[in-house]
């Protein structure tokens, strides 16, 4: 609480306002470049499609016209074979062999061979300006063609041969370039020738020395008239690349896109770029491309000698291909659409580039909005927070300002309604506290008075044997060296020894209860004024000699606060006087009853005594021997009597009778008693509970009832009513003797069976009665108690031992006369 | 569409050596009409049955039945579209093979209005012929032709619209140059031409 308000604490990690702005970047953020990065995905794969059925399409458009390029160059070349002369011709020249002239065709033919090969003018001139070589020209410039046929420009600049074989392959006539004079062996020828039946044979592009460019050609079997065998093969060499180049480079798009015309080997036909005859640079690609159907692919390079991922379209030139090096499955010629893939992607990057600009932009502006929106949030967060704080530390005195007009405003809210609701009771709390503490002071104050007041020195002692508090009258009897707080030994000056047992004492007394402590709480505050009943047997109560003043002193716990150890007091209580007292009560008590008793004893034996005088008196005096007989009888009968007191006194009075007990009936007994004894105006009342046998010694048990009832009837002094009453319990049997005597005060009570104690005057009882009778009853196993109200006459009780138990205690006869109370008046 | 492609050249194989032996069975070679063995009119009426039953196979049993169960279309450029050939390109590549077997004797599919020139008539018989058989569709024209000096026996079928396929393609073709062909009418003819040599 001591920490600053708005000090950030070190261990803490973001705060709200940073995790708030973070989380609402992350909700933006994460859409964004998903769907960003999805939109981009997307597009990538749309322009790739769109651009590769884009360039299928181009491709197979270029592809046809390509095709039909072709097509019609085959036309031309067929109209040229189909043309009556040269078939008249070349039947002529077939048939040849066998017109029988003289002159040898093989020979003369041979001899022609030579002489071409040698570059003969006459030779050259004998087949390049013959009538068919001319025809071809015309057929060529298009004389023979009709308005709509004629060969356009770049073809007739493109075609650098055209010549004319027989059927055995010699050539018969030529135009453009000289060409070998022997073809029979060259791959266009055989296949145009094709076993006489006669076929198509488009040559893939290869460079031609005499022409000295790439050259494709085209071989058209010239048939005979019937169109049943092949009588020659008209072909026609072409410069790929002055023949394809203004149908395919006028197909431009952007800065790269282009058609190109590739054969199926790879080799470049046209190209606006790459030059005619070369392959492509990635022969990986040429499977890739060369398909029999028109198609798209995306290609790991371009062909152009780049290894960008290319999107190329690609498409077969149908008829042409069908006619390549024979057949297609020889050869075939396709067109090949290609853009440069940075180009081809040049708007998905700017799109990407946008995206990126954008998204940057967006995540700019969710940082600076989602701040601003988290410190709108978060301030009067902290406004909470400091005001929770100030309401901790009791410091908030003006109500907290939030007008957000939302939940934090109703908690704020709330804060002042807590705030004062807490004041209010803090209030009240303290109000209390100052009541209970001025109750405390004057507890404690009054404590302190009743302390001072109590005439016993009382010291408090904390658990390190350091008096804390002592009494006025530990003042007083006491000289204080130090003032409390000061150890036990500065505050009493203790001999060694008794300062070593109080140490123990204090030690075990705190041991002692600490351990009962838990066990039995309640107990542990003892008030240490009260009396000291049961001191004796806690054994923490002893003397203790203090200079000349004997003390009596006592431990007793104070529990102590909360967290704190339990203090012990001492009580000390000066008992010098009180034992001097005691001990001269003692001593008085002892010399009175000493005199009591030899007043006693003189008392009883001066009677007899006196009588044996008298007696022996007259018998010195008696002259008849008959009285002296008679008073020495008397003499006899006072002496023994003296005897007889002094036995009692001596307490051995039936020492005859053996010491065993018998089982004997409690109300004969009784019975035998009351009838030794003179009841002169006493009416006596029985309530016999009838055959009470209890364990005594008939004599003696006599003897004690008798010393009993004479007490009671001596009490009555001769008028009044005794109750006798028996009772069987399990094993014991009891006596009840009730007189309706003046019963006994209360300070005489306590010694009514002290020996000699009477109340009777001088003669008239020795004070042993009752001792005596006690003492039997005792032996036996019994007791004696005298109950008695103050004119309200005496009750004793005698309980004896019995065998009702287990003799025959159950099978008494209930008898009439004893069931019932019934008095008997005895003279 | 190999498979297709298989099946088509067995077939036409099939078809150049039940022609051959037929072909091969006869001394017509050595033969001109008039002199001993079998007559070339007779040879081609053979050979000419046997295409047009082939045909006739090909086109009711193969094309007709994969187009109606939508297995496999025929078209002109089969190759390209892994199609089955047309009737007449059964025809006219089977007598390409013909032709390259070397047995002399070769046919071919020739009409008045082609779509392709290649397949016009070549000679003023050819022309004839095919007036002819437009009127008189029935029997064959025949007759000897010669090329320089080398005679051949030429014999001109008629050749009708047998399915509809062939009525749809030749009236549908851009390069047709007539097309209200009818059901059964003759389009054209098959010339089978026998060397006499």
């Amino acid at each position: 609480m001591s920490r600053m308000p708005t000090s950030p604490q070190p261990d803490r990690g973001w705060g709200l306002k940073a995790k708030l702005t973070a989380s609402m970047l992350l909700v933006g953020v994460v859409p964004l470049v998903v769907g960003l990065g999805m939109a981009f995905w997307q597009g990538s794969r749309e322009i790739r499609e769109v651009s590769g059925e884009s360039f299928e399409a181009l491709a197979t458009e270029a592809a046809r016209k390509l095709d039909l390029l072709v097509a019609e160059e085959i036309a031309h070349t067929a109209r040229i074979a189909n043309d009556p002369t040269i078939i008249r011709e070349l039947e002529r020249r077939r048939d040849a062999p066998r017109d029988g002239s003289p002159k040898s065709p093989v020979a003369a033919l041979t001899d022609l061979e030579r002489r071409w090969a040698a570059g003969e003018p006459a030779a050259v001139k004998a087949i390049m300006d013959n009538p068919l070589s001319a025809l071809l020209d015309e057929h060529y410039a298009g004389i023979h063609s009709a308005p709509g046929q004629l060969l356009p420009q770049v073809v007739r600049a493109s075609t650098k041969m055209l010549l004319l074989t027989d059927v055995q392959g010699l050539l018969v006539a030529a135009m453009g370039e000289k060409p070998e004079f022997r073809h029979d062996r060259a791959p266009w020828w055989q296949g145009a020738f094709h076993k006489t039946v006669g076929r198509l044979y488009i040559e893939d592009v290869r460079f031609n020395q005499q022409v000295n460019a790439y050259v494709f050609t085209i071989s058209v079997p010239v048939m005979d008239s019937l169109r049943y065998e092949v009588v020659g093969v008209l072909h026609r060499v072409i410069d790929a690349k002055e023949f394809f180049t203004p149908s395919t480079h006028v197909i431009r798009f952007g800065k790269t896109g282009h058609v190109m015309l590739i054969d199926s080997k790879g080799i470049v036909i046209s190209c606006p770029f790459l030059p005619t005859g070369v392959s492509l640079s990635d022969r990986n690609l040429i499977p890739l491309v060369t398909p029999q159907q028109p198609g798209w692919a995306e290609a790991p390079s371009d062909g152009h000698g780049g290894q960008a991922a290319s999107v190329i379209g690609f498409a077969p030139l149908p008829e042409t291909s069908r006619a390549t090096n024979g057949s297609s499955e020889n050869g075939s010629w396709h067109t090949f659409v290609w853009q440069s893939s940075d180009e081809l992607f040049a708007p998905v990057q700017h799109l990407f580039i946008w995206v990126t600009v954008f998204g940057t932009i967006a995540i700019a502006l969710l940082a600076g909005l989602g701040f601003a929106a988290a410190s709108r949030i978060v301030t009067p967060v902290q406004q909470l927070q400091q005001a929770a704080q100030a309401i901790a530390r009791g410091e908030l005195r003006t109500p907290i300002q939030i007008r957000t007009g939302d939940e934090l405003e109703d908690l704020a809210d709330e804060f002042n309604r807590m705030n004062q609701q807490l004041k209010a009771a803090f209030a009240g709390l303290t109000d209390e506290v100052k009541l209970k503490t001025r109750e405390v002071q004057v507890l404690q104050q009054s404590t302190d008075h009743i302390l001072d007041a109590v005439p016993t020195p009382i010291l408090l002692i904390d658990a390190d044997e350091v008096v804390r508090y002592i009494n006025r009258a530990t003042r007083e009897s006491f000289t204080i060296q130090d003032e409390p707080p000061a150890p036990l030994s500065s505050i009493l000056s203790l001999d060694p020894d008794a300062h070593t047992r109080l140490r123990q004492e204090f030690h075990a007394d705190r041991n002692g209860s600490d351990s009962q402590a838990g066990a039995n709480p309640v107990e542990s505050p003892r008030d240490p004024l009260a009396p000291a009943a049961n001191a004796g047997s806690h054994g923490n109560c002893s003397d203790l000699h203090i200079g000349t003043r004997v003390y009596h002193y006592q431990w007793f716990r104070l529990p102590a606060r909360p967290g704190q150890h339990d203090s012990i007091g001492l009580v000390l209580r000066d008992t010098t006087d009180e034992s001097r007292l005691q001990d001269q009560l003692v001593q008085a008590e002892k010399t009175d009853s000493l005199s009591l008793l030899t007043a006693g004893i003189g008392h009883e034996l001066n009677n007899p005594l006196f009588g044996i005088v008298g007696l022996g008196e007259a018998i010195q005096e008696e002259p008849s021997l008959e009285r002296v007989k008679v008073y020495a009888r008397d003499i006899v009968a006072h002496g023994r009597r003296m005897a007889t007191i002094i036995r009692d006194f001596t307490g051995v009075a039936s020492r005859e009778v053996s010491n065993q007990r018998l089982s004997v009936s409690l109300e004969d007994e009784l019975d035998r008693a009351l009838a030794a004894i003179e009841m002169a105006g006493i009416t006596v009342t029985k309530c016999y509970a009838g055959n009470v046998q209890v364990l005594a010694l008939p004599d003696q048990l006599r003897q004690a009832l008798m010393n009993v009832i004479t007490n009671a009837v001596q009490a009555m002094r001769g008028s009044g009513t005794l109750t006798l009453s028996t009772a069987q319990s399990d094993h014991t049997g009891t006596a009840t003797i009730a007189d309706s005597g003046p019963g006994i005060s209360k300070q005489h009570l306590p010694k009514i069976f002290d020996p000699f104690f009477t109340t009777k005057g001088q003669g008239e009882g020795s004070g042993l009665g009752l001792t005596v009778a006690r003492r039997i009853i005792s032996k036996f196993g019994g007791d004696v108690r005298i109950e008695s109200l103050e004119g309200r006459g005496t009750t004793c009780i005698v309980t004896l031992p019995s065998l009702a138990a287990t003799a025959e205690g159950g099978t008494w006869t209930p008898s009439e006369s004893r069931s019932e109370p019934q008095p008997s008046p005895l003279s | 569409m190999d498979s297709i492609r298989v099946s088509f050249r067995a077939a036409a194989i099939a078809l150049v050596l039940v022609t051959s032996w037929g072909i091969a069975s006869l001394p017509l070679a050595k033969t001109g009409p008039g002199a001993d063995g079998i007559p070339a009119e007779k040879v081609a009426d053979y050979v000419h049955a046997v295409l047009e039953a082939d045909r006739t196979i090909y086109t009711t049993y193969i094309v007709n039945r994969m187009q109606e169960k939508g297995i496999v279309p025929a078209a002109e450029h089969w190759e390209q579209e892994s199609a089955l050939p047309l009737p007449a390109q059964f025809l006219q590549h089977s007598g390409r093979l013909v032709a390259e077997s070397g047995n002399g004797i070769r046919y071919r599919l020739i009409g008045q209005w082609p779509i392709y020139q290649r397949n016009a008539p070549a000679t003023d018989f050819e022309r004839k012929a095919l007036d002819t058989l437009r009127r008189q569709p029935e029997r064959p024209v025949t007759g000897i032709v010669a090329s320089g000096k080398k005679h051949y026996f030429q014999a001109i079928y008629s050749d009708r619209a047998v399915s509809s396929a062939c009525v749809t393609c030749h009236n549908s073709h851009p390069l047709s140059p007539k097309q209200d062909f009818k059901l059964n009418e003759v389009i054209g003819g098959i010339a089978i031409t026998i060397p006499l040599e």
